[in-house]
């Protein structure tokens, strides 16, 4: 474990990524104190006009939107979202995955043709489209969102996870273990289950770099929750305002920021790859 | 005139952090007909000597310096597109590990075949009467022709490749260690294979092994390496049984004895030097048990009969083989 | 009964196992049987599918009628819906009339154009296939070359640039690359329309006059470039990671050997065995993409199923979105099927049990 660390401490990509996405949990966390305004207040200039579409300027650091509010502010408080959608379906996804996984691997049979077998059928279902009616029959709220990323992601984490297990069954000192009298679930939570964390943490971290791309997208259809801000729905209001052509400050730092922090996830993820497999590392 | 003439060959690999001469001035005659055997350990440059000679270095490799004259060309100077028409016509390769040199997604036929139609212009029809008789040779089955490599057991595959390399009837042909990856029993079988079709084979061979009972019993001719250098070379009998050089008498001990007679197997302590280093004098002077002052310079070549060797200590050969046979002289303290 | 029937099974089995022993027939004949099961699979993970979402759309809050009855219509017709729908049965029954539905197609009537679902998809269909096809195609075409291009100049600046800006398209938003597209090529130079599929008031005879005509392909240029973008990121890094390994391999170096050209040898050696596992990528992507197809299709305003079932989302009109979804999920399972296949005819080494 410890060295799994001292590994990824001399990954240059991994921490690149790594300092990108504490860089937005911190934001996120203090969105509230960084904000300048509401964001969701419509701003107005002195003579009481509403401050349509700024340009970037001193008062609005990013400009402001269609409908007079500061993008800069939206742009902050909309981090919070993201930070939270990603790490939850992240946990979730990589811990129901790696669960599944360990049990179908290790015991096989039909509780493994069973699992697979389900996940089998969770390839078929095409992830956006399940989440759009999802959400739709569910209502809108952020807590359907991470159900329905939830729903679907942990299907790829789980195939891999179940080989590793499979293959760890095998070695002689799960053997040795076995022997001595350590019951089946002992096993496998304390001696396959450690070894299969490095994997699991490929997939926390590119699961959740696919569930800020899915929360994003969903927003941006306009199907998220309308009383959350989010970097989708920004560019939802940016596109729906016909606007988006006039004003780059507005149209760019959410998708920026989306890119940033789904590319954190990928450059992690790439990070315990390397860790997992040693073959990988003399690239 | 010499087939393969190599004087004064230095190859380089560019590392991160400096470079590694793999092969340091090493010069080398083979004559036509002659089946040479080339000994070392792991890391002691064989392998890059032979990459050198058909220039198959990988991109940090380069030959530093010396001539490599071939029939006559020097292929340290020929361009890339000339190399490349030599190779396998002239000079031909059995690789180490025949596991994954052969395609697993083109039947083997056709991987002989692409072979002979690269350098001669014939039908696809005549290239695979070719390439049938060159199984016969070498004991496969010609339906086997049709099969993919993953068909083939590891013995059927080495034997494949061996067939390959006959297949344009080239001067010389480099064998890389073509028995280290197989298991003992399949391993005699396909040196006596290599026997056999070395008796109707009229080409040069360059075996390269870190096992002296496969040179033995091969080569008529054998050259040592030791730290990227030709420390010993000559007729293969006169060299296992009279070693010249510490290094060889050492070796000839690790193994078992060749005439049959039980001995102590005795190894060499140490391991072999670091070359990314500058390295001054004899390389073997660090394990060598009958190191000496004067063999910190550079040693001058010594001539025998049947070839040469490099010792600080030549005069004083005869009575080092006679201490090389104790297994007390061996216990140096590194 | 059935234990001849198990008996005339075993025999089968047994033929099978011989053909197997024997090699050369063998293959093909474990082939067909793995195409055979792997069919069976992806219908029964239809069948699942199908009922998920009948389920699934059962659990909107609220009164389940209004799920195939527009609220909007009067008593007298919702009454009459309600039988045509079976909707006054049980659960199971209800279940019944659903799937024989399925079978003849039909998948209720829309909310909002008061048409059989099942006629509104079929147009949209065609619409999002010809964008999807175009759009991988490209992307394929340029990530295959692209990543062994990359692959055979390894370590160089133009690979550490190609890579990383393949990595970084695939991190963008795939609807906000549209936008910015679109402000671009579309606003700003006004080279190429604004959005949908065909100029307002554009008439065409057929289908295929439609989509070679000039104005189709402007329209076309966009959205299939945009997907084509995001697509393009996973062939090419997955080409190069594929080339990289194979370049390792000794056939290469003994390729080399031998005297093949360069070129010879990237295409003949490398390319082809690091193409395997992109094959199989592009049907899964293709699967991906269909799904996907939902973000372009809303940017640029395309009439495909992807924009049919935000709409229908949007306007609660859920025979369209159930229709809709089914028809996408058929999609991906046929698209992972064809995957599964195609890996196993590909590869000659890979086991069919």
């Amino acid at each position: 474990m410890k060295s799994a660390f001292k590994l990824f401490a001399k990954n240059k990509v991994g921490l690149i990524g790594l300092t990108i996405f504490v860089s937005f949990v911190i934001i996120a966390l203090f969105a509230n104190s960084l904000a300048p305004y509401d964001p969701m207040e419509i701003q107005y200039t002195a003579e009481g006009g509403v401050k349509r579409l700024m340009a970037p300027s001193s008062d609005h650091l990013l400009g402001t939107t269609y409908m007079g509010r500061d993008v800069l502010s939206q742009m902050l408080i909309g981090s919070r979202v993201a930070v939270l959608v990603g790490v939850i379906s992240a946990v979730c996804v990589a811990f129901i995955g790696t669960n599944i996984g360990l049990i179908s691997g290790y015991f096989g049979g039909k509780v493994d043709r069973i699992l697979m077998g389900i996940v089998d059928v969770m390839y078929g279902l095409p992830f956006l489209p399940f989440a759009l009616i999802l959400v739709s029959v569910l209502g809108p709220g952020i807590q359907n969102v991470i159900l329905a990323i939830v729903l679907i992601t942990w299907r790829n984490s789980s195939r891999v996870i179940r080989s590793q297990a499979l293959t760890l069954k095998n070695r002689t000192f799960i053997e040795a273990t076995r022997l001595s009298g350590a019951s089946d679930w002992r096993i496998l939570y304390r001696h396959i289950a450690p070894n299969v964390v490095p994997v699991s943490l490929i997939y926390v971290s590119t699961s959740m770099a696919a569930a800020i791309m899915t929360e994003s997208s969903i927003s941006f259809l306009g199907l998220g929750d309308p009383m959350q801000v989010s970097w989708g729905r920004i560019l939802f209001t940016c596109y729906s305002s016909q606007a988006m052509f006039k004003a780059p400050w507005w149209i760019l730092p959410p998708g920026m920021a989306i890119t940033l922090l789904v590319l954190s996830g990928y450059m992690m993820g790439r990070a315990f790859e390397e860790i997992a497999n040693p073959k990988l590392r003399e690239r | 005139m010499a087939l393969l003439d190599l004087k004064n060959v230095s190859v380089e690999y560019k590392l991160s952090n400096g470079s590694l001469k793999a092969v340091d001035q090493v010069s080398l005659k083979i004559e036509s007909g002659d089946i040479v055997g080339l000994v070392g350990e792991s890391g002691c440059g064989k392998s890059t000597l032979i990459k050198g000679i058909i220039n198959l270095l990988p991109t940090n490799g380069k030959i530093k310096e010396g001539e490599l004259h071939f029939g006559g060309v020097d292929l340290a100077k020929i361009s890339k597109e000339e190399m490349r028409k030599k190779r396998w016509k002239e000079i031909s390769l059995i690789t180490q590990s025949a596991m994954n040199s052969l395609n697993p997604v083109y039947r083997v036929g056709k991987q002989i075949t692409e072979a002979i139609l690269q350098h001669e212009n014939v039908t696809k029809a005549e290239a695979m009467e070719k390439a049938e008789k060159l199984f016969d040779l070498v004991g496969l089955e010609r339906g086997r022709l049709e099969d993919y490599p993953h068909q083939y057991s590891g013995g059927m595959k080495q034997r494949a490749i061996i067939a390959m390399s006959l297949a344009l009837d080239p001067k010389l042909i480099i064998a890389d260690e073509p028995t280290t990856a197989l298991d003992v029993i399949v391993q005699s079988q396909i040196l006596e294979r290599i026997n056999a079709m070395l008796s109707n084979y009229d080409g040069s061979m360059i075996l390269v092994t870190h096992d002296i009972s496969v040179v033995a019993q091969t080569c008529n001719k054998v050259a040592v390496m030791y730290g990227g250098k030709i420390i010993e070379y000559g007729d293969v009998i006169q060299v296992l049984k009279y070693p010249n050089h510490p290094y060889t008498m050492g070796l000839k001990n690790a193994f078992p004895s060749l005439t049959g007679e039980k001995k102590e197997l005795i190894s060499i302590e140490g391991t072999p030097p670091d070359l990314s280093l500058k390295l001054e004098g004899c390389r073997f002077f660090e394990r060598c048990p009958f190191a000496q002052d004067k063999c910190k310079r550079e040693p001058d070549v010594t001539h025998v009969d049947s070839g040469y060797f490099y010792c600080a200590r030549s005069d004083e050969r005869d009575e080092l083989r006679r201490l090389a046979d104790i297994p007390e002289t061996w216990d140096k303290e590194i | 009964m059935p234990l001849a029937t198990l008996y005339c099974l075993r025999a089968a089995k047994a033929q099978t196992d011989i053909y197997v022993l024997n090699g050369k027939v063998g293959r093909k004949m474990r082939l067909g049987k793995y195409i055979g099961k792997r069919v069976t699979l992806a219908f029964f993970t239809l069948l699942i599918m199908v009922t998920i979402v009948f389920f699934m759309f059962r659990v909107i809050p609220g009164d389940p009628i209004s799920m195939y009855i527009d609220q909007g219509l009067d008593q007298e017709s919702q009454q009459l819906m309600m039988e045509m729908y079976g909707l006054d049965k049980s659960v199971p029954e209800q279940y019944a009339i659903y799937l024989k539905g399925l079978f003849v197609g039909d998948m209720g009537r829309s909310f909002t154009y008061s048409k059989p679902v099942a006629e509104v998809i079929g147009e949209r269909f065609l619409n999002t296939l010809v964008l999807t096809t175009t759009s991988l195609m490209i992307a394929f075409t340029v990530g295959i070359t692209g990543g062994s291009y990359l692959a055979w100049h390894r370590g160089t600046k133009l690979d550490l640039f190609g890579t990383i800006l393949a990595l970084i398209i695939r991190c963008a938003p795939v609807f906000w690359t549209g936008m910015i597209l679109l402000s671009v090529f579309a606003f700003k130079l006004e080279w190429l329309p604004l959005g949908g599929m065909t100029t307002v008031g554009s008439d065409f005879n057929s289908f295929f006059d439609k989509i070679f005509s000039f104005d189709f392909l402007k329209h076309l240029i966009l959205p299939a470039l945009t997907s084509a973008l995001y697509s393009m990121a996973t062939p090419t890094l997955l080409m190069r990671t594929s080339m990289l390994e194979v370049v390792k391999e000794d056939y290469v170096e003994l390729a080399f050997a031998k005297g093949l050209t360069e070129k010879q040898i990237r295409r003949r050696h490398a390319m082809r065995t690091a193409l395997l596992p992109v094959v199989t990528i592009f049907a899964v992507q293709a699967g991906l993409a269909i799904g996907g197809s939902v973000l372009v299709e809303t940017v640029f305003r395309w009439p495909g199923m992807g924009r049919e079932i935000v709409l229908a989302v949007g306007a609660r009109d859920y025979p369209m979105a159930q229709g809709a979804f089914l028809f996408i999920g058929l999609a991906t399972i046929t698209f992972n099927l064809i995957a599964d296949i195609l890996y196993a005819y590909l590869d000659p080494r890979v086991s069919l049990d």
